[in-house]
């Protein structure tokens, strides 16, 4: 086996490498670099740079610099760390990245155990995310559901004052809305998180699945899929329009201001952005769990978490800061400061006083029950990644909602996650 | 008195040294080298060992953080078993011959005019040349907003003009997002011929097109037969360089569409960043890049051979 690092060796030199290496191992921590990406809630970014990393220098005198990467950019951040490893000691982690990074990432069960005993315990679900080989590899941090965001006012025009419960109630409500001049605008383009984010549950609830819990059973052609397929094109036709096939994610929620939906779904961020710079639209803006189908409610696991890399020339150093800021004292006033856009991991804070002040928020909080990571029930394995890059799933919904016959849109999506898992 | 002679006994070592050092600096062969060092080298370091780490991550089963294995050819066979490459190189061949074919069109038409002489040309140059100053990162959001469903111009005026009814979806349909880049990409690349032929068009003497209608040549005659045969050499050079970006192309496809809808605008670029960066399998990701270096080079062999002859 050759690694880049063996590469590099061979090109560039061992001597230079070495004598940087010998260099790093004996820097003091002065000052650390906490990496992530850049939240939607601006306070939250703004109360880690200037408030609790200003707090934690004032205690220890480690500077603690934060970085922030533009929305959609950190898992290329975050490989380019891994790969060079050099930058920041401390990385935000999303959905299995975990598992991805697994040999970069230092092994934080002890910190993990100590947290869940003192405000845990952690949510089950979390751990297929963080925990590889049985050893935690991040610390999570919050989930950022994926719920409907709707226009209360037009729903009641339709005779609907709480939000349907499952696909067919929905999809009867969003036929009587576009008739009204209200569609329907789910994303079902090649985005990151708002395509994903429905068509996923909607998937899972027909009973359909991509693979095993082996993560080598190609489970996808089945009849729950061509239920789940078949319902998709009917509920894109009668509430929906041809733009939502290519849109990404910043579609969604310039068609909700520009009052040109009803129905979409998305992150809080619609509501939090509307109440600042849309307030009579917020008002009537409310948020509904993802509908049930025949086999159950599912919501998309978007976890966010912290790791340690390898490179960290102090992991100690980086480990305490982590202790430090999982402490109720500093994770608390954090958490209150993302307007509950984080739904936080730990039972401890169930009732938690961020979800007091604004009740629409609370769905967020529900959903977590019901969320599973893209790919479950396989394992959240480089395969898993690879699926959700590819935008198999999302493709194969898109292709039917164009026109392309049931089963062939089954046979291409099931072609390609056999090669992915390599299944025979 | 005495200081002098000791002064230049004490000099003249040092000016022999440097006249030493200045005659061979200055042979035809050592100049040569150290005028072409800083660029050889930068070349090495930029252009060299990407490419060839780039083939050495292609023949390995390489996932991102790990180590790698050898797998010899495994990953282009995987990929000619895969529809979505076979799609991928077929939107990389439209969108490359479709813009390449208006660009050089509209190109040499915007030099055609740019060499006329008339009021406020020197302006209309300079505007002109704003699609390719601009950078493309920019210029794509307000292809955004432009193409955007709900809020687009064009649609505005179409429906307003009551040529339609309802605006098209330059994104979600397959074809129109497919047109819509094309679009992009031309108004973005054009200039770059439109200069280029102008600089040609210039070199041309004025002498030539006199002759030429003396000898009773009319308009399209001295297209033909004075100004294509002199640049065409640029012509082609213009070309080459265009075909290379255009296959190259990433930003303003990753920002408009992301490669879809259903992958009906994912060109290599951007199917190899999602392979490699998004699912982190950077050396399948580095087989998608190479993959199109055949056909390109290919090309640019064809392309500088027929120069030669020329």
């Amino acid at each position: 086996m050759t690694t880049r690092r063996d590469f590099l060796t061979l090109t560039a030199g061992a001597l230079a490498g070495a004598t940087l290496g010998t260099e790093r191992a004996g820097a003091a921590p002065k000052a650390m670099t906490v990496v992530r990406e850049s939240s939607f809630i601006k306070p939250f970014d703004d109360y880690f740079a200037k408030t609790l990393a200003t707090d934690y220098e004032k205690l220890t005198g480690i500077k603690i610099n934060y970085e922030a990467v533009s929305v959609g950019g950190m898992l290329t951040r975050l490989t380019t760390i891994a790969e060079t490893k050099s930058g920041p000691e401390i990385a935000m982690t999303a959905l299995n990245w975990p598992h991805l990074f697994d040999a970069s990432l230092v092994d934080l069960t002890d910190l993990a155990t100590e947290i869940g005993k003192k405000i845990g315990p952690w949510h089950d679900n979390i751990l297929d995310a963080v925990v590889v080989n049985k050893k935690w590899k991040a610390l999570p941090w919050g989930n950022i559901g994926q719920l409907e965001v709707y226009r209360t006012d037009w729903f009641k025009e339709a005779g609907v004052n709480k939000f349907p419960d499952n696909w067919e109630d929905l999809l009867a409500v969003g036929r009587l809305l576009k008739k009204a001049g209200h569609p329907f605008g789910f994303e079902l383009g090649h985005g990151f998180g708002d395509n994903h984010g429905w068509l996923y549950p909607l998937f899972w609830s027909y009973g359909g699945r991509e693979v095993d819990k082996d993560g080598k059973t190609v489970l996808i052609d089945s009849d729950e899929t061509a239920k789940a397929v078949d319902f998709c094109r009917r509920f894109y036709k009668e509430t929906m329009f041809e733009d939502v096939l290519g849109w990404t994610d910043v579609n969604n929620n310039k068609a909700f201001f520009g009052e040109q939906i009803s129905c979409t779904n998305n992150a809080s961020s619609i509501l939090v952005v509307g109440k600042r710079d849309f307030p009579e639209i917020a008002k009537v803006t409310d948020h509904g769990m993802n509908p049930q189908g025949p086999k159950g409610r599912f919501h998309l696991l978007n976890p966010v978490s912290h790791a340690v890399l390898t490179h960290a020339p102090d992991q100690a150093a980086a480990k305490a800061f982590l202790r430090w800021l999982y402490d109720d004292k500093q994770l608390s006033r954090w958490l209150t400061s993302g307007d509950a856009y984080y739904a936080p991991f730990l039972n401890g804070y169930e009732n938690h006083p961020m979800w007091g002040p604004e009740p629409r928020y609370l769905p967020y909080k529900e959903s977590l029950k019901t969320s599973r990571l893209h790919g479950w029930p396989g394992p959240p394995s480089h395969a898993m990644s690879e699926s959700v890059a590819k935008y198999v799933l999302v493709d194969m919904f898109a292709k039917a909602c164009r026109g392309d016959s049931t089963k062939d849109v089954i046979a291409t999506a099931a072609a390609q996650l056999k090669q992915i898992y390599k299944a025979k | 008195m005495s200081v002098r002679p000791a002064t230049l006994a004490r000099t003249a070592p040092v000016s022999a040294g440097r006249s030493a050092l200045r005659s061979f600096l200055e042979r035809e062969g050592i100049f040569g080298w150290l005028m072409l060092a800083p660029g050889v080298l930068f070349l090495l370091a930029f252009v060299a060992y990407p490419f060839f780490y780039g083939i050495f991550l292609s023949l390995e089963d390489r996932r991102v953080a790990s180590p790698g294995t050898f797998v010899g050819f495994a990953n282009f066979v995987t990929l000619a078993h895969d529809a979505v490459f076979w799609q991928v190189v077929r939107n990389t061949f439209i969108y490359v011959t479709v813009t390449t074919v208006l660009k050089l069109a509209g190109g040499l038409g915007m030099a055609l005019v740019m060499n006329q002489a008339f009021r406020g040309r020197n302006l209309v140059r300079a505007f002109l040349l704003l699609p390719f100053i601009v950078p493309t990162a920019l210029s794509t959001v307000a292809w955004m907003w432009i193409l955007d469903p709900t809020f687009s111009v064009v649609n505005w005026l179409l429906v307003h003009g009551k040529l339609i009814t309802s605006g098209y979806s330059f994104l979600g349909n397959a074809t129109l997002a497919m047109g819509s880049l094309i679009v992009v990409n031309t108004w973005r690349g054009m200039p770059f011929y439109g200069i280029t032929l102008l600089a040609g068009l210039q070199t041309i003497s004025y002498e030539l097109y006199e002759a030429a209608a003396i000898d009773g040549a009319t308009g399209v005659q001295r297209f033909l037969y004075v100004t294509l045969p002199v640049i065409k050499p640029v012509l082609i050079i213009v070309t080459m360089f265009s075909v290379i970006f255009t296959f190259g192309d990433f930003q303003l496809i990753y920002a408009l569409t992301h490669g879809g809808p259903a992958n009906a605008t994912h060109v290599f670029s951007t199917w190899s960043f999602d392979i490699g960066m998004s699912a982190g399998q950077l050396g399948m990701g580095a087989a998608v890049a190479l993959a199109i270096l055949p056909a390109l080079a290919l090309l640019i062999v064809a392309l500088t051979l027929y120069l030669r002859r020329e």
